[in-house]
């Protein structure tokens, strides 16, 4: 445990030391969110649109904001830079479980997630949004996106170990698209056409924003948020075996 | 500069070897068939001792080494380093070597301080004892001006020097050095021979890797020539250069450079980009 945390601080400073990595996970969620509220906001008013429970766009918008932030983890990008560079072999020359080097970049993802999240969120009130779950639920939303950013981390860190490529692994993060966008993220999933809704019903990130949203639009969903704990689960538990094991299997 | 050659305390067999492989395959699966790096190799190096392990590029060095470090699965025989099987206590082979591989992998954001006492943490070092050692270290390779500098600023010789100490963290029994002056200018490359004498005249075996016949000349007390992941000579340079000498029937001393040709049916004009002979 002790070299799984030695591991996640090293990560964590790697990350501030590299603040440019941490720019796109800011940066591209928040102008997808100022972008979709200024397109929007006036076809979905406040007033009028049973949806919103009583808030603007933004508030419904914020949870498509935060999962685009989870989705741009940077640790598998590290990841593979340590392989093609030789410091991961560096790393596995040394007696500690070799679970803690993926396991150390995994929990950091998970850190600076926490830290991102409150920033966007702290844009979204600025944008008038507010947590109705209060508190309480806001330390919920970000443990839900810290742990989305972890999963989403721990099976691009196996494109990582299986490519050994910077470029490959690079591209493997576009598979963030159709996840996202195959989501109630513009309207709720009842209003969406068929086909789409059928997808969305299948997307497993359906259910992260479906939480995140009960959590700022009305409060603590215990069905909303029992889907989102199963979905979180399977996630984890697939993401840290199938990390374990492919670093345990590296030759 | 010539220096003296490193003239190792005789191998005393009766004690544990420092390394010992017994027909050591590797074959890597292949879509059409299998590809056979390392071809059942015997390997003993005694503690105490510099061993060399030469071969032309893709003969199965850098293969057999990661082997023996544990970064590699075994396909075939066994291996033991320090008295450790390499196979069934790889964490424990791993607490008694030191590994500095030929890429000199660093990590560019860290400084050369930072670097040196992370590894000493991962090594179970307390926080205060990494970090003393890190800097007994620093000492050692002469880069305590450089220590707090990030790592990116480094030059290659440096890179190498600290990769060097890093691999010196936990005080192995038994050091790995893969190609460790490849691309070295030979100043770089003299401050790495001596490091390398250094550390064994301490009592450290290190198995050593080269593609530079003249560093094995120089470091050696023994070592094995390697060709298409087979073992082609074994013995001392003095020995094989005289087993060249007798047995092509030359009226001159033999280089190390005609061994290696002898060995491993090579000319002098296949040898360009395999073999470089290199004066330090």
């Amino acid at each position: 445990m002790t070299e799984t945390l030695v591991l996640t601080r090293r990560a964590v400073v790697e990350g501030v030391r590299s603040f440019e990595s941490l720019m796109p996970m800011l940066f591209i969620p928040l102008f997808f969110f100022v972008v979709n509220v200024g397109q929007a906001g006036k076809i979905f008013p406040k007033e009028g649109t049973p949806f919103l429970e009583g808030q603007g766009y933004a508030a419904f918008s914020l949870p498509a904001a935060l999962l685009t932030a989870a989705s741009f983890g940077t640790a598998a990008l590290f990841l593979v830079e340590e392989i093609e560079g030789g410091y991961f072999d560096k790393l596995r020359a040394t007696p500690i479980p070799r679970s803690s080097i993926v396991l150390g970049r995994l929990l950091s993802e998970s850190l600076k997630n926490l830290m991102v999240t409150t920033v966007i969120v702290g844009v979204g009130v600025l944008f008038g949004v507010r947590i109705r779950s209060g508190l309480g639920g806001f330390l919920l939303l970000l443990a839900i996106m810290a742990v989305w950013a972890t999963v989403f981390s721990g099976f691009m860190q196996l494109v990582a170990m299986k490519t050994r490529s910077a470029a490959a692994t690079n591209s493997a993060s576009f598979i963030f698209f159709p996840l996202l966008f195959l989501t109630p993220n513009f309207v709720p999933r009842d209003q969406l056409t068929r086909p789409m809704e059928i997808a969305a019903s299948f997307n497993p990130v359906t259910y992260v924003m479906e939480a995140a949203r009960s959590l700022i639009l009305e409060g603590f969903e215990a069905d909303v948020l029992l889907k989102c704990t199963a979905v979180l689960v399977a996630g984890l538990t697939a993401a840290v075996a199938l990390n374990v094991r492919a670093i345990n299997h590296y030759d | 500069m010539n220096r003296e050659p490193h003239v190792p305390p005789g191998p005393d067999r009766t004690m544990t070897p420092a390394i010992e492989a017994r027909g050591l395959v590797k074959r890597y699966p292949a879509k059409a068939d299998a590809i056979e790096a390392v071809r059942g190799i015997d390997l003993r190096v005694e503690p105490g001792e510099v061993f060399g392990f030469l071969g032309p590029n893709g003969a199965g060095k850098s293969t057999t080494v990661r082997m023996l470090t544990t970064l590699l699965s075994i396909t075939d025989g066994t291996a033991t380093v320090a008295g450790v099987d390499v196979a069934r206590d790889p964490a424990g082979v791993r607490a008694r070597i030191g590994v500095a591989l030929q890429e000199a992998g660093l990590d560019a954001r860290q400084s050369g301080r930072e670097l040196l006492t992370l590894q000493g943490r991962l090594f179970g070092f307390g926080a205060g004892p990494a970090a003393d050692r890190a800097a007994e270290l620093l000492d050692l390779v002469e880069l305590v001006d450089a220590a707090d500098r990030p790592l990116k600023g480094y030059s290659g010789g440096m890179k190498r020097r600290l990769d060097l100490a890093s691999a010196l963290v936990n005080r192995p029994d038994v050091l790995f050095l893969d190609e460790p002056t490849t691309g070295l200018d030979p100043a770089s490359r003299l401050v790495i021979w001596d490091e390398v004498r250094r550390i064994n005249a301490a009592g450290t075996t290190v198995f050593l890797t080269t593609q530079y016949l003249e560093e094995a000349d120089q470091l050696c007390g023994r070592l094995a020539v390697i060709d298409d992941g087979r073992i082609v000579r074994e013995g001392s340079p003095t020995a094989l250069k005289a087993d060249l000498r007798e047995r092509a029937g030359l009226d001159h001393d033999p280089t190390l450079d005609d061994v290696f040709l002898d060995a491993t049916g090579r000319t002098r004009e296949r040898q360009a980009g395999d073999v470089q002979e290199v004066q330090a």
